[in-house]
């Protein structure tokens, strides 16, 4: 899943505290996706709460969002609508891995594989109509604006950083570049480190941020010329990418020829493809502008509410985070920037 | 290339690094003929330090052209506080481009650099409606009055007098300062002033300094940033800038 464009982009280390004031969209299927296959049990299945209905997205939401709340920062989720009917083949190969994923998954079970079944588990991960509910209805207690974008969630995010409505989009994946988020900040997370897949080990991982403007001159191209290497190398809408064609070769091919048409030894390979509309995805903006989002103040009670009183969670550590961050919130004080 | 600095004794640069290190980890700092400077803010960007060292501070002062250079805050602090009051410190670049610090001409110590940051930190444009100058002493001996009860300061100036208060779980203060009171120098202000501003910031820095500088002056305006400056003896100016807090 996502493009691999990391060989050519510059990366800045950051820190979340210095987002402190700033809106920050956030790919919302990303961070949800996230939580559910990475926070679970030693068995590798998802928490759940007493009736057995999946509790792994409210907790991640529930502590990251107290995280982001308690240093300043303005979180808006951004959530997929529906998604062009070009994913059809990305969606139906995710789908398959995910069914070949369960088989395994029994099977480890049966032959009593705990490290074997988490590891299938997890790449289970399916998300479902409810736990987006469930999701918007826990931002709204916390007072956090929900975007709801006409198609990829992902495309939305970085538009609003262009539109100035947000200072960056959070997601792993670099897609967001091939939307032409202004900045895109990676592993915007709460802690600072994460568990590699399949492994016991954690490993550091520190916030970083990638402006479009700097990958773009840098290498000295247009974003159409981007999108284009986005393509070549395989977008989420032509998984495949081309025959041979990693991140350096597509670069040099594009700025040897300027653009897909040119490059004689792919005609073949492009002729399958719908080029022009996987192009026109990445550079055209999004139809509908969303109000300007508002933040409220949390509502302790009703997270209280909802999280201890129906899904399971402990209400002493509920209360503790919350009333960490009406600390947190009470001590916050203006940025700079507002003066220069 | 040419750049060497030698300082009279260690205290300026200990007040200087000490100051730099309550807001980052990583300083980038500029020595150009004029001297050097730093500025830089917290990640939060919550407060500014603006420092200018200038060349008629040192005993010795040499540069030819614009060098930026980055340093840990802690790996040169670390060996700054093991210089003695009197020491003469000089500071350099060695040619495999590491920073090069001799104390009195025998101990020379090569630390790494990291890369500098290349971006320019702007200053708040604020007027400011009020101000006081005070013994730095005194305005920490504040600073701490307020701190028993409260995490934040506000202060209200009005003609020649200034009120500075907090409150928090435990209680509350309220402290009054007229300009002429001992150890205070001026209180003025064109209009009257409310702002509050988070001790968390202000007590590190006015520690940080302590003893290098003997005066304070500090104006601000309505709930706008607070800008304080201290007087440290060689040092031309530490600006420090702090935004205020959100009002809850």
């Amino acid at each position: 899943m996502g493009l691999d464009l990391k060989p050519l982009v510059t990366r800045e280390k950051t820190s979340i505290e210095s987002f402190m004031s700033r809106v920050v969209a956030i790919d919302a299927y990303n961070a949800l996706y996230q939580f559910v296959s990475s926070i679970r049990g030693a068995d590798g299945a998802p928490l759940a709460d007493t009736r057995g209905r999946m509790t792994s997205h409210l907790a991640g939401l529930f502590y990251r969002n107290i995280k982001f709340l308690s240093l300043g920062v303005k979180p808006v989720y951004v959530f997929d609508g529906k998604p062009p009917s070009l994913k059809a083949t990305e969606i139906e190969r995710r789908r398959a891995a995910k069914k070949d994923a369960a088989i395994k998954y029994e099977k480890a079970i049966r032959q009593g594989d705990a490290a074997g079944a988490k590891k299938y588990a997890q790449q289970t991960t399916v998300m479902h109509d409810d736990m987006i509910a469930e999701s918007k209805k826990l931002l709204g207690f916390f007072g956090i604006p929900c975007v709801q974008a006409p198609a990829d969630g992902e495309a939305m995010a970085a538009y609003m950083t262009t539109t100035g409505q947000a200072y960056a989009a959070a997601s792993q994946d670099y897609d967001s570049i091939l939307f032409g988020a202004t900045r895109l900040v990676r592993n915007f997370s709460s802690s600072g480190r994460r568990k590699l897949p399949n492994r016991n080990t954690y490993i550091d991982v520190e916030v970083e941020t990638i402006r479009t403007q700097a990958v773009l001159d840098m290498h000295k191209i247009t974003r159409e010329q981007l999108v284009d290497i986005g393509i070549l190398i395989g977008t989420d809408f032509n998984p495949d990418g081309f025959r041979r064609i990693g991140p350096k070769t597509a670069i040099k091919l594009i700025k040897e020829h300027g653009k897909l048409e040119d490059i004689k030894g792919v005609s073949d390979e492009l002729a399958k493809i719908d080029y022009k509309a996987i192009r026109d995805i990445f550079l055209s903006k999004p139809t509908v502008d969303e109000p300007r989002p508002e933040w409220a103040k949390p509502d302790a009670g009703a997270i209280i509410e909802y999280l201890a009183g129906e899904r399971s969670f402990s209400r002493d550590r509920l209360e503790a985070s919350l009333s960490r961050l009406k600390k947190a919130q009470e001590k916050q004080s203006h940025n700079l920037d507002n003066w220069f | 290339m040419v750049f060497k600095a030698e300082t009279a004794g260690s205290d300026d640069l200990k007040a200087i690094i000490s100051a730099v290190s309550t807001l980052v980890d990583e300083a980038t700092f500029v020595a150009s003929a004029e001297g050097i400077t730093f500025r830089g803010m917290d990640p939060s960007h919550v407060a500014l330090i603006d420092i200018s060292w200038p060349n008629s501070a040192f005993e010795k002062y040499e540069c030819d052209g614009d060098i930026r250079f980055g340093v840990k805050i802690d790996e040169l602090g670390r060996l700054i506080k093991r210089v003695g009051k009197k020491d003469k410190i000089e500071i350099g670049i060695s040619d495999d481009n590491k920073l090069l610090v001799t104390i009195s001409g025998t101990k020379k110590y090569k630390i790494r650099m990291i890369e500098s940051s290349s971006s320019e930190t702007p200053l708040p444009k604020v007027t400011y409606d009020a101000k006081m100058v005070m013994d730095l002493q005194n305005f920490d001996r504040i600073l701490g009055d307020i701190d028993v009860v409260s995490e934040y300061l506000t202060v209200t100036t009005k003609g020649s007098k200034s009120v500075f208060s907090g409150k928090g779980d435990s209680g509350e203060v309220s402290l009054d300062v007229k300009g002429g009171d001992e150890g205070v120098r001026e209180i003025t202000a064109s209009a009257e002033s409310t702002a509050t501003y988070s001790l968390e910031y202000l007590n590190p820095i006015t520690k940080a300094i302590g003893s290098a500088a003997e005066d304070i002056t500090c104006e601000y305006s309505e709930s706008k940033p607070l800008r304080l400056e201290f007087k440290v003896s060689n040092i031309g100016r530490i600006h420090f800038y702090l935004a205020p807090r959100v009002d809850s």
